[in-house]
């Protein structure tokens, strides 16, 4: 196959992606306790030769207010990397990419953890490296409040270093402003060398950050043109490291809802919107801006104006816009948001949504794509039956896979 | 009796390691003999330089997933971890293995860890076992955040959990602040196991009023005894009763001629053994061989084993504390 190939991973969250996803009458209500679920999940998409599967993470609730966190499923699920270690002894090929904090985990320790994760998997391991925004987590890691972002970033640059140079044998010993690390790494390599760098900030800062050190970027993007700077702004800082557009795979996240017809598509999305409830999308809302009390503006009316958060710069910016661009409501914004938490969202037929991948594969706005199914099991069996076998007869996408490891799925250089 | 088997799979350098195929193996052979469960550590105590292919609670999930009966344990250091982290670990695998993992802590700290965990002057040993004491608390605290009703599931009125049922820890003490609650739900065996081990004197106290295992070294059934009598006492004192605890005496497989073996079988002196093994692949062969018939011939209605779900139950511990 000789074409340039889409790369695929399968973004899973417990329920799914939409903010009711629990609440549909075929989802799985019980993911978040059910390991059976996401191995279950983990094959199918196997079987659909992604290239990895993906959990996101946040080391504390991911809502301050109990009351609308009780109406989301959001508040318990698995440890990620426990939960990975657990599937990869139940599957052979694909990639297991867990994120994990550089605020709350010690480099030495967390590099044993993932090159555990790599062995285990025979080379399959990568890490998304977050800096967490979320003043919740840090009341769980005796903080009294949220540091700033610089400082933020200043600390996973480091920890970026120090546990690179431990995966890659570089020689020992290190002694910066956050850590120290006296010795080598005491958990051989895995047949990838080392586990595949991830990365999803937006900001300066972690574009900056992505440049120097990531494999690959997940990123949102709600238009073609969003996207295709995103795209061009990330490959051009790769020169100033001394590295090519190709080392970097730039995956933007996508929510596709999928039907043998537009309209069956657009029914299964208008009857999923129908289970938000609007406290609960005005919440996730808020939670994404950073700000607490946009419960007090009338529902019907427009987005206020808004300080700069410390916690999501980047994505704050990307809501705004959207909800300007299109004259929202709050409670329009909240029902579109709660959706796709701010990412692409395509409602369509097989040939339709292909259609949307391949523009901005072939367009240089993406080298793959995140898949966020609204629910599971349900709407991964659709994109798996309907939309890979359309993106593999265009030949847009493998229809098997060629080697073992992630790297060797992703085209990427076994590290120095 | 109960038995476990101690798993070190860290070798000395320059030595062969084991991989996934004949840990998992071993596990279910383990398994099949009725053993109540495996204890995994991934470096050597005594400081050498070491390699493991593996860091224990990741290989614990892989392994919960091979296994149907056996207890899980894993060892993992307070100073590799932060609190909230490990018990978000420990409860996942709980779920993962369908209530079988233990959490094996201790409060001596392993000469290696400090210069690599950013504390290059190292911590005081009274600082170190003071912070794994309160590290312990916080954790089996966030175990107990969420009632064993507290999930609703109920899709049709949108309540996913009842929130009145979900407990902020809300801990601030010498070394830690924890807000909580955990963000994992409550384990299948209300809390996963607590082992302890290597305890100096000063230690057993408090291990004796939060533990529900303690690994005890004791050259023969006898001091085993005494010993075992002796922490006893102690979980009286802290209020609990004595069965909450269990005492299990390790001894190294390796060196048992088959006089020691019948000698430490067929003497009740405790609560049961734990054959601790090294990382290599003819002294795990060799317990298979000659020690496992011998446990599968004493231990032959295994009825009661297969029947029990969780590690709590195959050990004969109460629940973890439910309110």
């Amino acid at each position: 196959m000789s074409a340039r190939q889409m790369k695929l991973g399968l973004f899973l969250w417990a329920t799914g992606h939409h903010i009711a996803a629990w609440r549909h009458p075929d989802a799985h209500v019980r993911a978040g306790i059910d390991i059976d679920h996401y191995i279950a999940l983990a094959r199918t998409a196997e079987a659909a030769k992604f290239d990895m599967v993906f959990c996101e993470d946040a080391a504390g609730l991911r809502e301050a207010n109990v009351n609308i966190a009780s109406q989301t499923s959001r508040s318990i699920g698995f440890e990620p990397i426990s939960l990975l270690s657990a599937l990869a002894a139940q599957t052979e090929r694909i990639g297991l990419v867990s994120t994990a904090s550089t605020s709350y985990n010690e480099p030495y320790g967390l590099a044993r953890m993932f090159a555990s994760l790599d062995n285990l998997s025979g080379g399959r391991a990568g890490w998304n490296l977050v800096t967490s925004a979320s003043p919740i987590e840090a009341a769980n890691f005796g903080a009294t409040g949220l540091r700033p972002h610089a400082d933020r970033y200043a600390r996973a640059r480091e920890f970026a270093t120090v546990i690179t140079g431990l995966w890659n044998r570089r020689p020992a010993g290190h002694d910066g402003e956050s850590f120290s690390v006296r010795d080598p790494l005491d958990i051989p390599p895995s047949p990838q060398g080392a586990p595949v760098m991830v990365q999803a900030g937006a900001s300066d800062d972690g574009k900056d950050l992505a440049a120097r050190t990531a494999d690959v970027v997940f990123s949102a993007a709600q238009t073609f043109e969003e996207a295709k700077a995103f795209y061009d702004d990330l490959k051009a800082r790769l020169t100033a490291y001394g590295r090519q557009p190709d080392d970097v795979k730039i995956m933007p996240g996508v929510a596709p809802i999928v039907a043998a017809t537009k309209a069956e598509a657009q029914a299964k999305y208008d009857a999923l919107q129908e289970l938000i409830p609007d406290n609960v999308g005005v919440a996730l809302l808020s939670s994404y801006l950073s700000i607490s009390d946009l419960g007090r503006y009338p529902i019907d009316g427009p987005l206020p104006e808004l300080p700069e958060s410390e916690g999501m710069k980047s994505r704050q910016a990307l809501v705004i816009e959207q909800a300007r661009r299109d004259g929202l409501s709050i409670r329009d914004l909240a029902r579109y948001f709660a959706g796709a938490r701010g990412h692409w969202r395509i409602v369509g037929t097989a040939g339709e949504i292909a259609d949307e991948l391949q523009a901005r594969f072939e367009g240089g706005a993406a080298d793959g794509f995140n898949v966020m199914p609204s629910w599971f099991p349900g709407e991964l069996d659709a994109f798996a039956t309907l939309v890979v076998p359309e993106l593999q007869r265009r030949g847009l996408f493998r229809k098997d896979y060629e080697g073992r490891t992630l790297r060797e799925h992703l085209g990427l250089k076994r590290p120095a | 009796m109960h038995l476990a088997v101690s798993l070190n799979i860290a070798a000395a350098d320059g030595q062969d390691v084991l991989d996934f195929g004949q840990i998992s193996t071993f596990a279910r052979q383990a398994e099949a003999a009725g053993v109540d469960m495996v204890i995994i550590s991934d470096s050597l105590t005594s400081g050498e330089p070491s390699t493991s292919p593996f860091e224990a609670t990741t290989l614990l999930a892989a392994l919960a997933t091979v296994t149907k009966k056996i207890g899980l344990v894993a060892s993992a250091s307070t100073l590799a971890h932060q609190p909230y982290n490990l018990a978000r670990r420990f409860a996942s695998l709980d779920i993962i293995s369908h209530g079988r993992v233990g959490w094996n802590a201790t409060l001596r700290q392993s000469p290696l860890e400090a210069a690599n965990f950013s504390r290059p002057a190292g911590i005081p040993n009274d600082d170190f076992r003071r912070r794994a004491e309160e590290f312990i608390g916080i954790v089996q605290g966030l175990w107990r955040g969420w009632d064993a009703d507290a999930l609703l599931f109920d899709k049709a009125g949108g309540r996913f959990h009842d929130p009145a049922k979900t407990h902020v820890l809300d801990h601030k003490g010498e070394f830690f602040a924890v807000r909580g609650p955990l963000n994992v739900a409550r384990s299948p065996q209300d809390m996963p196991v607590l082992a302890m081990s290597g305890l100096a004197g000063a230690d057993l106290d408090f291990a004796a009023g939060v533990a529900d295992v303690i690994a005890i070294e004791e050259p023969s059934p006898e001091g085993a005894r005494a010993t075992c009598d002796d922490l006893k006492k102690r979980v009286l004192t802290a209020g609990r009763t004595p069965d909450a605890l269990k005492v299990l005496t390790t001894v190294f497989a390796p060196d048992l001629t088959a006089a020691r073996l019948e000698a430490w079988l067929g003497t009740e002196s405790c609560d049961g053994l734990i054959f601790a093994l090294p990382a290599d692949l003819s002294a795990i062969n060799g317990f298979t061989d000659r020690i496992v018939p011998e446990l599968r011939r004493r231990n032959s209605d295994r009825s009661a084993y297969y029947a029990d779900t969780t590690l709590r139950a195959h050990l004969g511990l109460g629940d973890g504390g439910a309110q």
